[in-house]
């Protein structure tokens, strides 16, 4: 957190001495980084977490042996039976290649890790990165104190810790090390007009479309940056340069990438960069014929240049609205246009809305994920403005979109946060320039002689010069950190010199009352701690929880609940290798890739129908689920069951969305039919439908063996049917708490049903199972 | 500049409000110039009075002949490298248009194909017009950018344009 005063005195050692401290700074910044979310492997052990990581271990395993060719031309028949799916042209593949050629890079240098360990540790690497790039940004942005402060932000900032945590193998991991970086490298061509960095920017895109769906946010914020400066009157030739080879060159590589493809041509959400292109070029055309022309012969030539412009504009959008008038979702995506309409995916897309990240956040989730940078923004803001610079203007422009959009989606936290942290990184840097400023000026008045009065600022003023040579030996360490800072300011001064004047008046204005800026300092280093002190807390206790191996703390000690790696070890080891192996799709991933058997459906929710179906099926009385679940070949259903150790996202509680999901396509499903009077219950007061549905049985077959009483620990009541028989399933496995329940489909029978018969038949074909006779009557179905 | 186009935006190319900056700023350059053509003087009269279609379309018409006059003498002063990047921008736009043109005959079905085509020329021209920004004597901003370094950098994007589009061809 360096501080600034206006030391003008020469001696390139004390800059090399800076550049060096800088570079150390950085240097644990990173390693703070990095180690602050290796607290997952310490408490836990090295393991991919949760879902999504799953599928992108697998890919990477595929990728590490066959080779980068196999990997695009990837048809996986293990997922998604029987359509199988292309993930070559369906996965985003920056994170794959990135973890991939890390690993083929680190064994060629024969060290052998093997592929999970390097997919464990590719987050926190990245998140030592996106703090480094942060930190160029903001050097960009306001120079290089604001720069480390961001970087140091963050490092620690929650929000990302809870995507980045070691083992959280996802997207965003590397994303957001892409997305800091396309803006950076966008600031730097913005600063420098280099065609150098306007290259570097369109490949720093290019990774970017490759690791994640995100990319639609930079290919819009920047156009609308664009466009802002042109508004205001702020268009230069550097604003060319960083923008027109970054659409041509950046839409050209986004198509490079199959899962984008012509999307990057065909889709509305690419539509903006082309206008303001447009819109660019006649701008840039009306400058440069005022630049040549004479001021009056340039008036005749607006009027004719205007009314080109306009016409070529407006033929321009008839086009693009003729276009996008033509495709059915008006060339939208779902998830894009749930972020413009909050209440779209509700509506019209319960596969989207029923993703818990998906969800509107809280206003708690704010503060537990930016902390006390949330304060700290609006004061970023403000300083952004003074002086208002192209960069700048970027960053406040940066930190209005993503407030939105992560007031949207509780996922976009994550693109929020860099920008909470930049703006916080500068608004701390700024504050702590001004304290440090005003104790330097005053420090040798206190000595030399009383001072005149705390609120004389007009000597303070004569004095800057005469004192700033003895300021800057007081504080040799922070002074020679911000000598880059003000060299770059002064660059930046340079660019925007009609803003010159008010700000270096402004500074030598800004001189506070020491002991009131002594004050402040301690409070801010204060808030400093706070921040640190939440961090940790949120990467030691909230975010590192892997989530495929539960904790809990009671009374007499650590419960570790290791039932899902139980059941797919169960199912790797006990069953045929092409079984299939049907659950909800949450569940998926983790199947293929933990138990390497084929499923119905995942986490890739490409096929709503496929999906629907299974959401059918869990929905429907158990004959008309077997057959549906025999339609598909399926061997065994899996359902995952919290109620005996009270573990709250299981089956049950995501049943509703399987019921809409399933209604949405089979209309037969009605959701009012599985509720009481508009709330949703399994005790005793239970519809029917809901006590009789395959999900129902498969969660609390035998369960009332355990306690006597079925007392769901998650729902907190008793079950409302205890006692019942499965006539299609059976109970093949059980988990040790529970917690994932496997059951095998019964082979159709050879005889016509009939009550007595089927007794003996039941017990025929499945001599193993000894708890299954049992008089049949109970069962309502039969 | 700003306030020509908002007005422009928002009277929708209507001219009426252009006219009384335009008509005395075209005959002050005709003057300038040291000839006075009899028809601009009377347009300069009609058009304080009354505005017809008619002396509109001609008054355009000769505005565009001034404005035309004075753009090929100003572009005469710019000197030759310029020039030459001028024309390669021109020839690369023109063949942009001679390929959306032949999408729109034959067929875009190649869609690719296409893409790269019309991008390679778009950006071919976009760069140069970099280029031309940067090695422009006038653009105060890039005074302390060397010709050299401004070339060279325009090969290298260029380089990194064809070979994504010799990838993206098919």
């Amino acid at each position: 957190m360096a501080a600034s005063s206006e030391t003008k005195g020469e001696g390139t050692l004390r800059k090399a001495f800076g550049g060096v401290l800088g570079f150390f700074i950085l240097l644990l910044i990173g390693a703070l980084a990095f180690s602050i979310r290796l607290f997952s492997v310490i408490k836990y052990e090295s393991v991919i977490h949760e879902f999504d990581p799953y599928f992108n271990y697998r890919v990477t395993q595929f990728l590490t042996k066959n080779g980068i060719y196999d990997f695009w031309n990837w048809f996986d028949d293990r997922t998604w039976y029987p359509l199988g799916r292309v993930i070559g042209g369906t996965v985003y593949p920056g994170l794959t290649l990135t973890a991939g050629s890390i690993w083929w890079l680190l064994n060629n240098l024969n060290i052998p890790l093997s592929v999970e360990t390097v997919c464990v540790f590719t987050a926190p690497i990245f998140s030592a990165n996106a703090s480094w790039a942060t930190y160029l940004l903001t050097k960009e942005v306001k120079g290089t104190g604001a720069g480390l402060t961001a970087a140091a932000l963050l490092a620690l900032v929650p929000s990302y810790i809870s995507r980045s945590v070691a083992g959280s193998y996802d997207n965003e991991a590397v994303a957001i090390f892409a997305l800091i970086f396309t803006f950076y490298l966008y600031t730097k061509t913005l600063n420098t007009g280099s065609l150098f960095y306007a290259t570097l920017n369109a490949l720093s895109y290019f990774y970017m479309v490759c690791s994640w769906g995100g990319y639609t946010f930079i290919i819009n914020l920047i156009p609308m940056h664009v466009l802002l400066c042109i508004v205001t009157g702020r268009y230069s030739p550097r604003l060319y340069i960083a923008y027109a080879p970054l659409v041509v060159l950046g839409t050209l590589l986004a198509s490079l990438v199959p899962v984008v493809g012509f999307n990057a041509v065909m889709t509305s959400e690419h539509f903006a960069s082309f206008l303001v292109f447009i819109i660019i070029h006649v701008v840039a055309l009306v400058y440069y014929i005022k630049g040549i022309l004479s001021p009056k012969m340039f008036k005749v030539a607006v009027t004719l240049v205007v009314t080109i412009g306009i016409a070529v504009c407006c033929a321009v959008l008839a086009i693009l609205i003729a276009l996008v008038a033509s495709s059915p979702t008006k060339g939208w995506s779902g998830r894009s246009l749930s972020l413009l309409d909050p209440t779209y995916a509700s509506k019209y897309i319960p596969i989207i809305a029923s993703v818990s990240e998906h969800q509107p956040p809280t206003w708690p989730s704010y503060f537990m994920d930016i902390n006390v940078l949330a304060f700290l923004v609006p004061a970023g803001i403000v300083a952004c403005f003074l002086p208002l610079s192209d960069a700048s203007s970027f960053m406040v422009l940066y930190i209005t979109t993503s407030v939105y959009f992560s007031g949207v989606m509780v996922r976009l936290m994550l693109v929020l946060a860099p920008a909470a942290c930049i703006m916080s990184g500068i608004a701390l840097s700024e504050a702590f320039d001004v304290f440090t400023r005003s104790i330097k000026l005053q420090l040798p008045k206190l000595f030399e002689s009383p001072p005149p009065g705390s609120g004389d600022i007009d000597s303070a003023q004569d004095e800057v010069v005469k004192v700033d040579n003895k300021a800057a030996t007081d504080k040799s360490e922070t002074a020679p950190k911000e000598r880059p800072s003000k060299k770059n300011r002064k660059k930046e001064k340079e660019i925007v010199e009609t803003t010159i004047k008010r700000p270096l008046k402004a500074k030598r204005l800004l001189v506070l009352p020491l002991e009131a800026s002594a004050v402040a300092i301690l409070l801010l280093i204060i808030l400093g701690a706070f921040y640190v002190v939440h961090c940790v807390w949120a990467a030691a206790e909230a975010y590192s929880a892997p989530s495929i191996v539960l904790t809990s703390h009671s009374h007499d000690g650590l419960h570790v609940f290791d039932d899902f790696r139980e059941a797919y070890a169960w199912l790797r080891h006990n069953t045929d290798v092409d079984d299939k192996v049907a659950s909800w799709w949450d569940y998926g991933y983790q199947t293929t890739a933990m138990a390497n058997r084929t499923v119905i459906v995942d986490n890739n929710t490409w096929n709503n129908t496929h999906i629907a179906t299974v959401g059918t099926a869990m929905s429907s009385p158990e004959k008309p689920a077997w057959e549906i679940f025999n339609s598909l070949d399926v061997k065994y259903v899996l359902v995952v069951f919290g109620g005996l150790v009270g573990y709250p996202s299981d089956d049950i509680n995501k049943f509703l969305w399987m019921v809409r999901i399933g209604g949405g396509v089979f209309p037969h499903i009605r959701e009012p039919d599985y509720l009481r009077d508009g709330q949703y219950r399994i005790d005793a007061q239970a519809t029917p439908t809901m006590l009789n549905c395959l999900m129902y049985k498969l969660s609390y077959y035998r369960f009332v063996e355990t306690d006597g009483k079925g007392f769901d620990r998650v729902r907190r009541t008793e079950i409302g049917k205890k006692h019942f028989k499965l006539t299609h399933f059976e109970e093949v496995f059980t988990t040790h708490h529970w917690m994932v329940r496997i059951y095998k489909l019964k082979p159709p029978k050879n005889r016509i049903r009939g009550k007595s018969k089927k007794s003996k038949s039941n017990s025929k074909t499945s001599p193993s199972n000894s708890r299954r006779h049992g008089n049949l009557r109970k069962n309502p179905w039969q | 500049m700003e306030r020509f186009i908002t007005n422009g935006l928002k009277k929708n190319a209507c001219f009426s409000g252009y006219k009384p900056l335009c008509f005395p700023s075209a005959s002050t350059a005709e003057r300038r110039r040291g000839r006075c053509p009899s028809a601009l003087t009377r347009l300069g009269l009609f058009s304080d009075s009354e505005k017809q279609a008619l002396i509109m379309a001609k008054s355009n018409a000769s505005d565009a002949q001034a404005l035309i006059r004075s753009l090929r003498s100003a572009y005469a002063a710019t000197p030759t490298n310029l020039k030459i990047i001028d024309l390669y921008v021109v020839f690369a736009i023109a063949t942009a248009i001679i390929q959306v043109v032949y999408m729109g005959i034959v067929g875009s079905f190649p869609f690719n194909s296409f893409l790269s085509g019309v991008l390679s020329c778009v950006g071919t021209a976009v760069l140069a017009v970099c280029l031309r920004i940067q090695v422009n004597k006038e653009n105060k901003e890039f005074k302390d950018l060397p010709p050299e370094r401004a070339f060279a950098d325009f090969v290298l994007c260029n380089l990194v344009l064809h070979l994504v589009i010799m990838n993206f061809l098919g």
